[in-house]
């Protein structure tokens, strides 16, 4: 038989890309069908991973801070910061946002690796520099996940990203595809996103995190345009190479540099303050804007409504600058990455 | 009477039977004794009692409950400084039409505060005591059309009145509710203490945060104030009613200062609704009319008004409006500013007296010799 020439190999690929293309077209995308295959994949690569550890190693954790220095023989690789602190004391579990271990700031629902010195961070602390940083990226997290919840059915809201946390613009920021680029939401409206937040803060679902192989990644997103073009570029930055961080919260499944904070029910106040449509390469995208107090921090509603108004300002942050799909060619520092 | 006549007058006793069996006690008792009455008793209340304890539950809540914020100094004095720069210039950038005075018209009142009790002397010599009331801080805070204007059955009025509500004395708006904040947005001044609503003519009206002086009056003119009377709490019959009491000596046993007998008895023997005894006495609103304005300062914003006699404690808010009685009408020759003296724009002295009081730059007073 005639070696197939590679044109013809190209021909039939393509053929399958359109068959599946038109066969999805047919099916209306959700964003709760989505959600749900997304949070499948990541439950099933979870199980996947934990089958992978056979024999449970000790390792010895190295705990300095409050009420006294101990030594903890934790798990490897099944060992969280959070456990260490559930056999520390309930005051330190609480109040714990963030756990640096061997002087690098880890998640607290993220498993030890090897011996490691262990201390926790929260938001009281003389310089909460990283906790807020995590705090804010976790907000941005957050507020994906509501919008990606509290649309009608009819509308598949794809998110495109968000960039780096600085609390310094007076704002948490994610950029979404909505379609409707002329959208301006009324007061009520915005107040329903709050409540939303709100609502989700209320649930206090843990955020966990999970590093999966780029190909997984990609399988996950592949129903959103922007998020599987980034899908390459991230994986590209990580450490390994190939690999991709991902924070599951609930039902909703998000790429993240990270850390982020462990649990939702330490956002306190939050306000959906404004929505401003910005220019990218490929279109235009809505920039949902936010800002947010931890939770036990009391503020009257004259100072919060100050933080209101300058959230309402348009955030300077990065604009994403998409690469068209299929451009799988062009460099990762041209991409922004969802950090 | 008649009936008895009828009984003597005929002979059959089935008659007699019928005839007494229409006796009954009223028609017996008819040219007797009164009828009495077919309806119960109705009992209703002495008077009306305005007193109220507590605020109506459909206004917002003023006060919040104050928790540790934890703010840094330097935070706090950022919000201080947005505070002052937010609320700095309280008149909108559109003025509103002024209406012109007429005789029939009705101007805003201004809310002042009791500070003291002063003497004065007139030209002729006398001493009268004045009472200085301070026009603090006041605000127009909103403008009532007369659609708007709610008419009840003990309240009818007819058509053409509208409202100003105006407030007196600022807080700092982080010390009350959001819900109250929202009150003062409009006028773009800062939440008040003390909030009244005028009545007013539509002609009167003033845009929301004009502020109000001492200047709305003149040295001269005759005002009603209306302010809540001292609380003197629960109170004997002597000094609540003026009873005179019972003798201090001859027998009168701990009885001295008591209200004595409290009914007649006979027909209406019980104690008659409305019955003066001992109980609680003052903090009831009062309006006392024609009060003379003696003096003004323009700088400190104080009025003199005639008399120590103005409802109320040293210190507590007074409504104070153009006087109502009809021998102090306001003629065209001395009417008032209209719709109020925009200080703000006009020079005015600081101060301004009336023309019969005595100044103490002014010579001494002297008497001829008799």
């Amino acid at each position: 038989m005639k070696p197939l020439h590679y044109k013809s190999l190209l021909h039939i690929t393509r053929n399958v890309e359109t068959c599946t293309k038109r066969f999805y077209q047919r099916q209306r995308l959700t964003n709760a069908a989505v959600q749900k295959k997304r949070s499948e994949l990541f439950s099933k690569e979870v199980k996947r991973q934990a089958a992978l550890i056979t024999d449970v190693e000790k390792i010895e954790v190295k705990y300095h801070g409050q009420p006294e220095d101990c030594t903890l023989i934790m798990n490897k690789s099944m060992s969280t910061p959070f456990n260490c602190a559930q056999h520390i004391g309930q005051a330190i579990l609480d109040r714990s946002v963030l756990a640096e271990v061997n002087g690098k700031v880890w998640d607290m629902h993220r498993p030890l690796e090897e011996d490691c010195t262990l201390s926790f961070l929260h938001f009281r602390q003389p310089d909460p520099y990283y906790v807020n940083r995590a705090f804010w990226r976790a907000a941005s997290v957050m507020l994906g996940a509501v919008l990606e919840t509290v649309f009608k059915d009819d509308i598949y809201v794809e998110l495109c990203s968000f960039p780096s946390p600085n609390v310094r613009t007076g704002s948490f920021v994610y950029d979404v595809d909505l379609k409707r680029p002329n959208w301006e939401p009324r007061k009520e409206e915005l107040r329903t996103l709050s409540g939303a937040m709100t609502k989700l803060s209320l649930s206090a679902l843990p955020f966990k995190r999970l590093e999966v192989d780029a190909k997984l990644a990609f399988e996950m997103f592949s129903d959103n345009q922007y998020k599987r073009a980034q899908v390459p570029h991230i994986a590209a930055q990580g450490e390994k190479g190939n690999s991709v961080v991902l924070y599951r919260v609930g039902d909703f499944v998000d790429m993240s540099r990270g850390p982020l904070i462990s649990n939702t029910s330490h956002m306190g106040k939050v306000s959906i303050a404004s929505v401003h449509p910005i220019k990218v390469d490929s279109g235009e995208l809505l920039r949902f804007q936010g800002v947010a107090l931890p939770k036990g921090f009391m503020m009257n509603h004259f100072s919060f409504g100050i933080l209101q108004k300058r959230a309402e300002q348009l955030n300077t942050g990065r604009v994403p600058s998409i690469p068209i799909i299929g451009d799988i060619g062009a460099k990762p520092q041209q991409l922004s990455a969802a950090k | 009477m008649a009936a008895l006549r009828k009984v003597i007058g005929t002979e059959s006793i089935r008659d007699f039977s019928t005839i007494f069996s229409n006796l009954t006690i009223s028609n017996v008792n008819t040219s007797i004794a009164r009828q009495l009455p077919a309806v119960t008793q109705v009992r209703w209340m002495s008077r009306m009692k305005v007193r109220r304890t507590m605020p109506p539950f459909w206004l917002p809540k003023i006060t919040r409950t104050m928790y540790p914020e934890n703010i840094t100094p330097e935070n706090q004095a950022f919000v201080s400084e947005v505070v002052a720069n937010e609320y700095s210039s309280p008149l909108k950038a559109v003025p509103w039409e002024r209406g012109q005075w007429n005789e029939k018209v009705r101007r805003c009142g201004v809310i002042a505060r009791k500070i003291g009790v002063y003497p004065m002397w007139k030209k002729d010599g006398t001493k009268l005591l004045t009472t200085l009331l301070q026009v603090s801080d006041n605000h127009v805070i909103r403008y009532i059309p007369p659609e708007d204007m709610a008419t009840s059955y003990f309240n009818k009025r007819t058509g053409n009145v509208a409202g100003l509500v105006v407030g007196a004395d600022s807080l700092d708006p982080r010390e009350v509710t959001k819900e109250f904040n929202s009150l003062f947005v409009e006028s773009g001044v800062l939440p008040k203490r003390k909030l009244t609503k005028f009545i007013i003519s539509p002609t009167a009206k003033l845009a929301p945060g004009t502020p109000l002086y001492a200047s709305h009056f003149r040295p001269g003119s005759y005002v009603d104030i209306r302010g809540i009377t001292i609380d003197r709490g629960f109170q004997g019959v002597m000094k609540r009613w003026g009873f005179k009491g019972l003798r201090a000596t001859h027998g009168v046993t701990k009885a001295h200062r008591s209200g004595g007998s409290i009914g007649g008895g006979g027909e209406k023997a019980r104690v008659w609704p409305g019955t003066k005894m001992p109980g609680h006495m003052g903090r009831n609103p009062r309006i006392i009319r024609g009060v003379k304005i003696w003096r003004i300062n323009t700088r400190h914003n104080v009025i003199w008004v005639h008399g120590p006699a103005i409802p109320g404690e040293v210190g507590n808010y007074v409504n104070m409006y153009d006087c109502s009685l009809p021998t102090r009408k306001i003629t065209e020759e001395n009417h008032p500013p209209f719709p109020t003296f925009f200080q703000d724009e006009e020079e005015i002295e600081e101060e301004l007296y009336d023309e019969d009081l005595h100044l103490f730059s002014d010579k001494s007073i002297s008497f001829a010799e008799k």
